[in-house]
């Protein structure tokens, strides 16, 4: 239990996927301009993020790994989460509209998020069993969605601030981004 | 096809359009193999490998890749180019496939790569996707080779690439080493990019 | 390697059988229609359609909540586009642009109590409901910075300015502004706006019945910006060289130069100048919205009818008057003699007009040559304007004799090309009004030898504008007040010899607050008299009001005015309107225009199937003052009105040369500078009324700033 609590509270804030591994980055930068869409975007990859480390880990283990071919390991688990992806898109849709009109304009976007693929081979690479990497995986997502909403509680004040010109939008929020880094370095102690 | 346009679309990946400043795409790998310049040159290498040859590729097959599953074939493509490189960096600068680690197979869902394959190698014609795949490649490992040697010089107070086991400074700033120096390092370098390259267009 | 390519086309066609059944089992029926839509948007995600970006904008457009001219960054291109799509067509959409009404002062009151925002919403956040004024623009720029297209820039006096032609129209500013100084709207909302109780409004501008926005015009012409002035004028009066002439200019009542015991700004001395310099400047005509293929039917050229007109047309309509006389102008044309009112400048004011477009059928009466019947069929609606020109009777013995005029068929016959010879003669004038007034110093110029005016009341009841009244009295008006004609004698052949009249005297204050004149008994007096004119008022005529258009259900009242919707304008058929004097009895022509302009925006709205009804907290015509508006103003001291400029009484009875002269330009700035800018500049009535109720002293700032005001040094 006590390894599991270490995996979660390492995954979320300790080295937290977006501000300590600098993996989903494009849309950490692209959508937190407001609340409400930072919200959409962190519950979609909780949910994808969570699904893809156990899909990806069971295709590793009794897929490519047993044929000894690991090294088209990229190719198969990427192929896997954009059809996992399209999958949950098409599902969302028919059978929970309510839920696809929140979260669905966010699913494309996660195809291409390197937080999803990055996560998975971490998973493998430090062999995790399933428990461990449905929770690392699950912890991920959720130390992204943390700092995503907080990265946009802070962005929605950049409205009302004056920025030079030059460094305004990413510039900034690259900087802020930094700072916000800084203070995730705080919980270095925790474990 | 003129050589006036080859020269422009290969140029514009250099300074105009650069990825990752101009152009805000490709930030993952921007930030976290930038702790050297000589990371940032491997990285940025392999991304150009990559990018010449998938943009190639789709260029070539976009008439008979159907609309409906491009992207898909797109991702599929550019994995096949990106284990590639995993194989001979792997094989040939294990070092530097060891300090890249996790962002060479990251490589395939690059923005850039895919983004380039979308906006340019589905309309052009090989030669064309070529040149614009080489300009972007070429620009993302200018600015990752500069970000890199920024980083590496004040945060460790070395220039590997240039200098070998040279050591400039005693004590050096090493925040920039850190995630959070990633951040605002290139932040502050797009500021200047903007500065001395007058307001972005909108 | 053969197992690795295996493995993956494994996975692969694994994943595509996945997705295939997938695809069935979660078949959604996506519209083609949206996918194409998307791919016409411009994907700039700038929220200018009101929708979460282009992709939900494209579903909003396919269901049928969004017009397919929806996207403000694509333009018309995209709009084609898209209806081509949706398989429907459009006319090209009229442009939205970002526009602020703030104009005002240096609204110190925000900049004092700065505590380091730099944004106008954190001022706002940080002050919240405790903001003085609700329309102030706080000057901070957040809209500058907001503009996606680079459209705003901060003036030299701190106001946003709005670049016309980079404005897209896609609201950014508006939805950044906290204030709602800066909003997006067409050209036809902006010439269709009402007063509304939530405006900054000068008194000036509460009262005028046209809602002319008078301190910007008049802050316009001190700038030297004529043709800018000229402009927000006729955003609500299309005939300004004829009212800067004649209008009796009841906004004047209001200024608040009168609260501090100063005579009030010249309004129309301004009006008429910037007017007559528009008239020897010609300008580009103004901008007309797209075609709307509407067309209207206007009966009734006057006032009314023209500016209904006017602005039927600048919004795209094809208005079409109908009038009963040779030439268009109505009671300006034929009421108002030349001397006022040169019909050259009539002439020029009327063909403005007619020049964007406005179609004219005149020798045209309603009635006699078409009937309601025929304007159904050509025409989408029709508005009735034919003004009152039926005159009230003395009602006294002896009016059918040879010599009894009626007011306005006297004033018309000199326009109708009728001699009339008064070469020694003496008349009588009955009546208190601006058509009495005109009686008096027309039969002077026609050589009558001595006028009389007889009227019930006092001078000071007279409903004449009170420069009319001093001007006939020093051309020689005899006036002969309280009295009243009891009856009119004759020879044997008919003709009129003596009037008999009774002596008045005021007693208690009737309906109008006029003390109501009582007879004196016995106190008749006869006097020799050659031609008695009466003009004591005037009611509609009833000539129009055939069978079909009662069978229609159009009611008249028992003043012979048309019942319509008190702020519609619109009648009991809902394709006719009525305005102007028609509607609403003889009034002033600022009236007849201000309603003609609330008759276009009905007429528009019906023509558009919108709702005839106005939002909450408009002012349709002139308005109560509210009391704080007239607090006086410190720091600001009296200064002398410049007079009008007028030909010598001599020369002037003898012709109908203008009386009135065309000012300089230095007289009209002078005049122009006594404006107090209420409205446009904050004088912070509230902090003026605190300090003065708790005795406290002004804060030092807020008194600096009003002593430095340029207009008030």
């Amino acid at each position: 239990m006590n390894h599991t609590m270490e995996l979660v509270i390492g995954a979320i804030f300790i080295n937290n996927i977006l501000l300590a591994k600098f993996l989903g980055n494009c849309p950490f930068l692209g959508v937190s301009k407001k609340m409400e869409t930072a919200v959409g975007m962190a519950g979609a990859v909780v949910f994808v993020l969570t699904l893809a480390g156990m899909i990806t880990w069971l295709v590793e283990h009794y897929l490519l790994a047993p044929f000894g071919i690991e090294y088209i390991r990229t190719m198969a688990f990427i192929l896997i989460i954009a059809t996992l992806v399209q999958f949950v898109e098409l599902f969302l849709r028919k059978s929970i509209p309510a839920l696809y009109q929140a979260l669905g304009i966010f699913l494309p976007l996660i195809t291409t998020n390197c937080a999803v693929l990055g996560v998975a081979i971490i998973n493998i690479q430090e062999g995790y069993d399933l428990f461990d990497a449905i929770v690392f995986s699950a912890a991920s997502a959720a130390g992204f969605g943390l700092a995503l909403v907080l990265f946009a509680g802070i962005r929605e004040r950049f409205e009302t601030i004056r920025v030079p010109k030059q460094i305004e939008g990413t510039g900034i929020g690259l900087v802020t981004a930094g700072l916000l880094a800084l203070s995730f370095f705080a919980f270095k102690g925790m474990i | 096809m003129s050589a006036s346009r080859l020269v422009k679309e290969f140029s514009k990946g250099l300074w105009r359009e650069i990825p990752p400043f101009r152009l805000v795409l490709g930030l993952c790998p921007a930030l976290a193999v930038t702790t050297t310049a000589e990371n940032g040159l491997g990285m940025g290498i392999s991304a150009t490998f990559v990018l010449v040859c998938s943009n190639g590729l789709i260029s070539l097959l976009r008439k008979v890749i159907p609309n409906e599953v491009r992207v898909a074939c797109y991702i599929v493509i550019i994995a096949t180019f990106v284990v590639c490189v995993e194989m001979i960096t792997k094989a040939y600068f294990f070092e530097l496939s060891e300090s890249l680690g996790l962002f060479i197979p990251l490589i395939v869902v690059n923005c850039i790569i895919l983004g380039r394959a979308e906006a340019f190698a589905k309309k052009n014609g090989v030669l064309l996707s070529r040149a614009d795949g080489l300009g972007m490649g070429l620009g993302f490992t200018l600015a990752l080779t500069g970000l890199g040697a920024i980083r590496e010089f004040f945060g460790a107070g070395t220039l590997g690439l240039v200098f070998g086991e040279q050591v400039f400074f005693d004590q050096p700033f090493a925040f920039l080493q850190q995630a959070p120096g990633a951040f605002v390092a290139l932040g502050l370098l797009l500021g200047l990019m903007n500065l001395v390259g007058g307001s972005r267009g909108r | 390697m053969g197992i690795s390519a295996l493995v993956m086309l494994g996975i692969g066609l694994g994943a595509a059988a996945i997705l295939a059944v997938a695809a069935r089992v979660f078949y959604v029926k996506v519209d083609p229609r949206i996918t194409a839509t998307e791919d016409a948007l411009p994907g700039a995600n700038c929220g200018g359609c009101g929708y979460a970006g282009c992709a939900s904008c494209a579903e909003a457009i396919v269901a049928g909540k969004a017009p397919v001219d929806a996207c403000i960054a694509g333009g018309p291109e995209v709009a084609i586009q898209v209806a081509a799509i949706m398989g429907t067509e459009i006319g090209v959409a009229e442009p939205r642009t970002a526009n602020h009404f703030c104009t005002g002062g240096d609204r110190a009151e925000r900049k004092f109590h700065y505590e380091g925002a730099l944004d106008c919403r954190a001022l706002f956040d940080l002050h919240g409901g405790d903001l003085r004024c609700k329309v102030g623009c706080f000057g901070l720029a957040t809209c500058v910075r907001a503009c996606p297209f680079d459209a705003i820039v901060m003036g030299p006096e701190g106001y946003p300015e709005v670049s016309a032609e980079k404005c897209t129209g896609c609201g950014t500013c508006e939805r950044v502004c906290p204030t709602k100084v800066i909003q997006v709207f067409k050209l036809s909302d902006r010439l269709m706006h009402f007063n509304n109780d939530h405006e900054c409004l000068p008194p000036c501008r509460q009262l005028c019945p046209a809602q002319i926005d008078i301190p910007s015009y008049i802050d316009l012409a001190t700038k030297g910006q004529y043709a800018e002035a000229v402009d927000v004028i006729k955003e609500r009066n299309p005939l300004p060289l004829i009212c800067g002439r004649v209008c009796p200019a009841p906004c004047e009542a209001g200024c608040r130069r009168v609260a501090i015991g100063d005579e009030p700004v010249h309004h129309n001395y301004i009006k008429r100048f910037v007017a007559d310099w528009e008239m020897h400047h010609p300008q580009a005509p103004p901008v007309i919205s797209p075609e709307t293929g509407k067309t209207v039917a206007v009966i009734g050229g006057g006032p009314c009818g023209l500016s209904a007109a006017y602005y039927l047309r600048r919004l795209g309509h094809r208005p079409v008057i109908f009038d009963a006389k040779p030439a268009l102008g109505g009671m300006a044309r034929y009421g108002i003699p030349e001397y006022r009112l040169p019909k050259k400048t009539l002439d020029f004011e009327i063909d403005e007009i007619l020049d964007l477009g406005v179609e004219v059928r005149c020798n045209q009466q309603m009635g006699r040559d078409f009937t309601i019947a025929d304007l159904e069929s050509e025409f989408d609606a029709t508005l009735l304007a034919m003004g009152a020109w039926d005159n009230s009777s003395l009602r006294c013995e002896g009016e059918d004799l040879d010599g009894v005029w009626k007011g306005t068929e006297f004033l018309q016959k000199r326009e109708l090309g009728i001699k009339v010879d008064l070469s020694g003669k003496r008349v009588v004038v009955v009546g208190g009004g601006n058509t009495a007034m005109d009686a008096c110093r027309s039969s002077l110029r026609m050589g009558a030898g001595e006028v009389t005016l007889l009227y019930r009341r006092t001078r000071k009841e007279m409903p004449a504008n009170q420069v009319e009244i001093d001007a006939a009295e020093h051309e020689g008006v005899k006036y002969h007040l309280l009295a009243a004609p009891k009856r009119l004698i004759g020879d044997e052949k008919g003709k009129l010899t003596q009037i008999e009249y009774i002596k008045m005297e005021l007693g208690e204050p009737d309906a109008s607050g006029r003390r109501r004149p009582v007879a004196i008994e016995g106190s008749n007096t006869l006097m020799d008299v050659d031609v008695v004119i009466a003009a004591i008022g005037q009611r509609p005529l009833k000539d129009w009001y055939t069978k079909d258009l009662e069978e229609r259900g159009l009611k008249l009242t028992r003043w012979n005015t048309i019942e319509a919707d008190e702020k519609t304008l619109q009648s009991d058929v809902p394709h006719i309107f009525t305005a102007g004097d028609l509607w609403s009895g003889p009034a002033l022509l600022i009236d007849a225009i201000g309603t003609g302009r609330r008759v276009a925006r009905s007429i528009q709205r019906f023509l558009l199937g919108l709702d005839l009804g106005f939002p909450e907290g408009t002012f349709v015509g002139p308005q109560k003052l509210a009391v704080s508006n007239l607090v006086p103003v410190l720091g600001v001291g009296p200064r002398v009105r410049v007079s009008q400029p007028e030909l010598q009484v001599a020369d002037r009875i003898k012709n109908f040369e203008e009386v009135d002269l065309v000012v300089s330009p230095e007289s009209m700035r002078d005049e122009a500078l006594r404006c107090m800018r209420c409205g446009t500049l904050c004088y912070f009535n509230d902090e003026q009324r605190d300090a003065h109720l708790s005795g406290r002293p002004l804060r030092k700032k807020v008194g600096e700033l009003l002593q430095n005001s340029p207009t008030l040094r």
